[in-house]
């Protein structure tokens, strides 16, 4: 019997609501410590249902006889350390060379010193066996993942926190992103953080470090993220490096806060998610990104430095950080694929829609009579389709500002320290009233309210205040003051800051 | 009563079915199939196939349970033939004379349950407008196995899940006891709220109170089972008497909850060894049906306890460390005459030791001399049995000599596989999230299936309006999450139940619901004003374009009067109702519900949702002037909350139509 329930190598299927539709499907044997990779073309979906054995993606274990669907160009793969069968409605290829092995005792290494952590804040003797776990101090891991472009930083960041999940010891590590790059959970532009709890799935693009939570139902905490976000408002950190460096040690601190209150989720650690521009040290901005990995390396009390597959990187964060942290080069996947600037942004306009709408991935033909998974949710027809809300605002209702001004020359080309630096961090009043405010079709970050305490406010406080929420103008009406704003839900906006980027809105 | 009524005539002159009852595996219940059938003798033409199932299909006259294991396991092996099976089903239900009809239900729920693919899907489409017609015709009684029936189908399939999906269980449900029981906007629409029948919640109260009543004959020393069946059995009484429309609506919230959708059988005894978990404990426990526990019926096959777990095939343990010991508990666990306690009621029980001065921690007695020696021999300082599973743990992790270098990170190979896999063989097949085997890791495991259920509930319930992204919350819940209630942690499925930020995120989403909902205007009204009887204020209308209609926002239909959605809660929440006394009593002693809703519904939302503020004035010349000055902050405003929420004007202006 055909797990998928179809039948075998492309025969008709019987039951498909698609009737005349053939889908193909192709059971594999997966040996131990393969695996299984794909990658999809725009519009296309794919099914995997896992009939025997035990397999995960990117660290999440897949359920046996549930289907999985794949979509919007996602790229992933199916890894089994046991062996196993799959079955699925098209075929790429398998793969026997992986790092997971390295990954793997890297996750081991930082498990060591989480329950040593977790040790001293119990207070339990230490064993005897171990020589390291007398050291009266240990310290939990606190990781920055460095490589460059398309090394697969974000597999293996996504993989040490969904295997920390899954040992069953109510790990809830915090996942922070300082890729701006890339929206994670939720849009792309902002630095973020999360304290993950469930692994972490993967289905689309979209959506590839989990969702931020909605008012629908969902099964799997990491559907509901609750993240900490600030705006940066670009997908390029040169843009603006000192804002990078600034929200860096927002995030940090408001960790480092958090840990002070929950001493068992300092104990599970921290991963932190890099841009590949941390790592690429050709072209002329090869300076800020060493202010910007001390940033990190500062703000979040970086003990652990993973470099992926790059020997360069690796021997200049040697000679940086080596006597203090421990800096380790890990194997890049060969699975990992070169992605393009147009997939990327293909990528980012995924990302903002599904913030907005949700996305719910059509299974494959003559698959749709089947229950299936999307992103580890059941019902995703029913949940994963978002309504937001658009309303009509008085231009006055909302008070928007850019940060910096619009045409700036890169800090490079500016002496350390020069005048310039001034207006690079400076709030700049928008006015929607005025031709080329380039408020049509942008995003805009909703800010949370200031102090209520007056005594407590200064300047450029905006820039230290977090997101609650993103917003698109999708229309000015200048003669009569009035613009459209797309909203992820409802409110009011009376008396809120925005702020804008450079992000574009597509439909 | 069984569900398989006595027959008038003895069918192959025996007893009809075995005493073991019809459902209860007689192969290992991780797999759904039946044994190859007994005589295959049917040829492979469709034709014939069609003709012969129709004649045996007709000797389905009784509750016979050799009859419909025999067709079941005919269907299974021709199961090529799975449209020809269903097709003749369908039509012998509608065919034959009403009493002939519940046997051939009986037939179709066990081959959807046992034999699931293809059968399941080929119900499906069909089972709907079967079930509801022929639901329609029969007597009450048949009715009332009907209903048994279709209670079990809401987690029937192998995943837990519903037998045939979310959209079929709940149209049936919906036909048969009216309404769904969440005010939604559509249901506003359709005029007036909509109505749960006393005939339900008594139907659904009957199914929990046996579900509990078998966990406590099962372990007569759980405390919870006893106070549940109590409550239960009180509520019941209620009931019957007769209660308002939002009690019932209420108590069927509340039992929704209380039921579980897996198996409610006590832990069997802690043994060392992993495998005396396996299925084998998990198959046997007690059936699910909502009628006095008969051996002999029919319904007794345990539908979804076998299909909710997947217990990892036990190979030998190589790697014995990576096991959690409950060996540790039992032995503890002995000395203080406890012996199927789970880990935490030892401790608890020790520590009330203790405390009375029975027991001493420091090895010296404390109290009564002679009393404390003979415990204190028999229990030398027994540990915390949470930190002795956490050092186990430890001692395993550290085992294995690593270092976290780039050489030694490529050169060892470790059995991490193990460490994912193997030590948590409990898993859960809808999610694949995995559990520690043991009483603890069970009870997790089921409270975690209980959410599956209660989410797809939630969802097949969706508002009409859908659903959205939620505001981010403040900086002030995200540092805090988690640091109230640290003790209630601890769900390896990580839902933690008790922390800050969860709790405001939940009151969010309750609150955006709530204002989603809306209420049509009535033609000829639009310009009437109406105004909410709990905080006076005017109901705004608006326009919904798509819908090209006047609604009120915000806004539901009680007793012919319009009311605030969110004021309308809040009334309903503090008020001390029956549910709320059921739920107080429930819930106080149980561990496994996520926020409570009183709480959420209580507490005014603080998170960002609320947007008030000062009304800031943005009058600047250019596209871009630097801020310069510290803003004049005018924030009197600050209090933020439902208050000003209310009387804000609605934000979806309508003048945009022009
Ligand atoms: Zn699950
Ligand atoms: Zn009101």
């Amino acid at each position: 019997m055909s797990a998928l329930g179809l039948e075998h190598e492309g025969k008709p299927n019987p039951l498909g609501s698609e009737g005349s539709s053939a889908v193909h499907v192709r059971q594999w044997q997966l040996e131990p410590e393969t695996e299984y990779r794909f990658e999809l073309d725009p519009g296309n979906s794919l099914a995997i249902k896992l009939v025997d054995g035990q397999a995960e993606i990117f660290g999440a274990e897949l359920a046996e006889g549930s289907i999985y669907v794949f979509g919007m160009e996602c790229k992933a793969a199916v890894y089994t350390w046991q062996g196993c069968t799959i079955e699925m409605t098209s075929t790429e290829y398998i793969s026997e060379e992986t790092p997971m092995n390295a990954y793997a005792n890297v996750h081991l290494a930082l498990e060591q010193m989480r329950v040593r952590a977790l040790r001293v804040i119990h207070g339990s003797p230490p064993s005897d066996d171990d020589e390291a776990d007398m050291d009266p101090n240990p310290e939990p891991p606190r990781v920055l993942v460095l490589g460059p472009e398309n090394s697969g930083k974000t597999t293996v960041s996504k993989i040490l926190v969904n295997y920390a999940v899954r040992m069953g010891q109510d790990w809830n590590p915090i996942f922070a992103n300082v890729d701006p790059g890339e929206g994670g959970w939720a849009v792309p532009g902002v630095i973020s953080a999360a304290s993950i709890t469930a692994p972490l799935q993967t289905s689309s693009p979209a959506a590839t470090l989990g969702s931020a939570a909605t008012s629908a139902p969902v099964h799997l905490v990491s559907n509901e993220l609750l993240p900490l976000s600030y705006w940066y408002g670009h997908a390029e950190t040169r843009r603006n490096p000192l804002l990078m460096d600034r929200l860096i040690r927002n995030l940090g601190e408001n960790i480092a806060e958090r840990w002070d209150a929950d001493a068992e989720c300092r104990a599970a650690g921290l991963i932190v998610d890099t841009p590949a521009s941390f790592a690429s040290s050709s072209g002329p901005q090869g300076d800020h990104r060493h202010a910007l990995i001390k940033a990190c390396v500062d703000a979040f009390r970086i003990n652990v430095i993973l470099v992926v597959g790059h020997e360069k990187l690796n021997v200049e964060m040697q000679r940086a950080y080596g006597n203090r942290i421990s800096i380790v080069k890990i194997p890049k996947s060969g699975g990992v694929v070169e992605l393009d600037s147009s997939y990327r942004e293909r990528v980012r306009k995924y990302q903002l829609q599904n913030y907005m709408y949700g996305k719910v991935i059509p299974p494959p033909p003559g698959l749709s009579a089947l229950p299936y998974l999307q992103g580890g949710e059941q019902t995703s027809d029913l949940t994963l389709n978002l309504a937001p809300s658009s309303s009509v605002i008085m231009f006055s209702d909302l008070v928007i500002y850019r940060i910096g001004e619009e045409t700036m020359a890169p800090t490079s080309a500016l002496p350390i320290g020069a005048a310039r630096v001034v207006s690079e961090m400076q709030p700049l009043i928008v006015d929607p009233a005025q031709p080329g405010s380039g408020l049509y079709n942008a995003v805009l970050a909703l800010l949370s309210p200031p102090n209520p305490d007056e005594s407590e406010r200064y300047d450029e406080e905006i820039l230290d205040l977090s997101v609650v929420g993103f917003l698109v103008i999708t229309a000015l009406d200048i003669p009569n003051k009035r613009m459209t704003v797309l909203a992820p839900g409802q409110g009011s906006f009376a008396g809120r800051t925005a702020i804008v980027g450079s992000f574009e809105w597509q439909e | 009563m069984s569900l398989y009524p006595q027959p008038h005539t003895q069918v192959f002159n025996s007893p009809p079915y075995p005493a073991q009852g019809y459902g209860q595996p007689l192969i290992p219940p991780t797999s759904y199939h039946y044994p190859p059938p007994v005589q295959p003798t049917f040829h492979v033409d469709p034709q014939t196939f069609r003709r012969d199932y129709t004649t045996r299909l007709a000797d389905l006259t009784v509750n016979s349970r050799p009859i419909i294991q025999n067709l079941s396991m005919i269907a299974q092996e021709y199961s090529r033939y799975a449209e020809i099976v269903a097709q003749c089903i369908e039509m012998h239900i509608r065919r034959v004379p009403l009493w002939m009809k519940l046997p051939a239900f009986y037939l179709l729920d066990a081959m959807s349950k046992n034999v699931f693919d293809p059968y399941a899907r080929c119900f499906t489409p069909l089972v709907v407008t079967l079930f509801i017609d022929t639901y329609e015709q029969v007597d009450p009684s048949t009715r009332s196995k009907m209903e048994e029936m279709l209670l079990t189908w809401r987690t029937g399939a192998p995943n837990g899940r519903e037998l045939f999906g979310v959209v079929p269980q709940v149209a049936i449900e919906r036909h048969i006891w009216g309404g769904d029981t969440t005010m939604t906007a559509s249901s506003s629409r359709s005029g007036g709220s909509s109505s749960i029948s006393t005939a339900q919640v008594l139907s659904e109260l009957e199914f929990v109170l046996s579900q509990k009543e078998r966990t406590l004959q099962a372990n007569p020393y759980d405390k919870l089972a006893q106070n549940h069946v109590a409550v239960l059995q009180q509520l019941r009484k209620l009931v019957q008497a007769g209660v308002s429309q939002e009690e019932l609506n209420q108590i069927l919230t509340q039992l929704r909850s209380l039921a579980q959708p897996a198996s409610s059988s006590p832990p069997p005894v802690p043994a060392p060894v992993p495998q005396s978990y396996s299925t084998a404990s998990y198959s046997v426990s007690p059936p699910s049906y909502p009628t006095p526990i008969d051996q002999t019926m029919y319904p007794s096959q345990p539908a979804y306890p076998t299909a909710s777990f997947s217990v990892s095939k036990t190979e030998p343990v190589d790697f014995s460390l990576l096991v959690p010991q409950p060996t540790a508990a039992s032995s503890v666990s002995a000395t203080v005459s406890a012996p199927s306690a789970p880990a935490s009621n030892i401790a608890n029980l020790f520590n009330a030791l203790v405390r009375t001065g029975v027991l001493s921690t420091s090895g010296t007695p404390t109290g009564a001399g002679t009393i404390a020696k003979t415990e204190e021999a028999a229990a030398p300082a027994p540990p915390d049995p949470e930190k002795e599973v956490a050092k186990v743990y430890r001692k395993t992790i550290l085992a294995n000599k690593l270092k976290l270098t780039s050489a030694d990170i490529v050169r060892q190979r470790l059995n991490v596989a193990s460490l994912l896999y193997k030590r948590l063989p409990v898993q859960c097949k809808q999610c694949g999230v995995r559990f520690p085997d043991g009483p603890k890791g069970r009870k997790t495991m089921e409270g975690h299936l209980d959410m599956h259920f209660r989410q797809n509930r939630k969802a097949s319930q969706a508002v009409s309006r859908g659903y959205s992204r939620s505001w981010f919350i403040s900086v002030e819940d995200w540092v805090h999450d988690g640091s109230i209630d640290i003790k209630g942690k601890g769900r390896a499925d990580g839902r933690k139940i008790n922390s800050s930020a969860a709790a405001a995120a939940e009151a969010a989403k309750r609150e955006a619901e709530l204002r989603a909902l809306f209420v049509v205007v009535p033609p000829g009204d639009e310009a009437k004003p109406i105004s909410c009887p709990i905080c006076k204020e005017i109901l705004k209308s608006e326009f919904l374009e798509d819908d090209e209609e006047w609604v009120w926002r915000n806004a539901v239909r009680r007793d012919d009067k319009i009311y605030h959605a969110t004021c309308h809660a809040e009334a309903t929440a503090s008020k001390s109702t029956l549910a709320v006394r059921l739920r107080n009593e429930v819930s106080s002693s149980r561990s496994r519900s996520q926020t409570p809703e009183k709480q959420i519904l209580r507490t005014p939302p603080k998170v960002s949702l609320s947007f008030s503020g000062e009304q800031r004035k943005a009058n600047s010349p250019s596209p871009t002037t630097p801020m310069g000055m510290k803003r004049k902050a005018d924030d009197d405003a600050s209090n933020s909350s439902l208050e000003t929420m209310r009387g804000e004007p609605p934000t979806k202006k309508l003048a945009v139509s022009a």
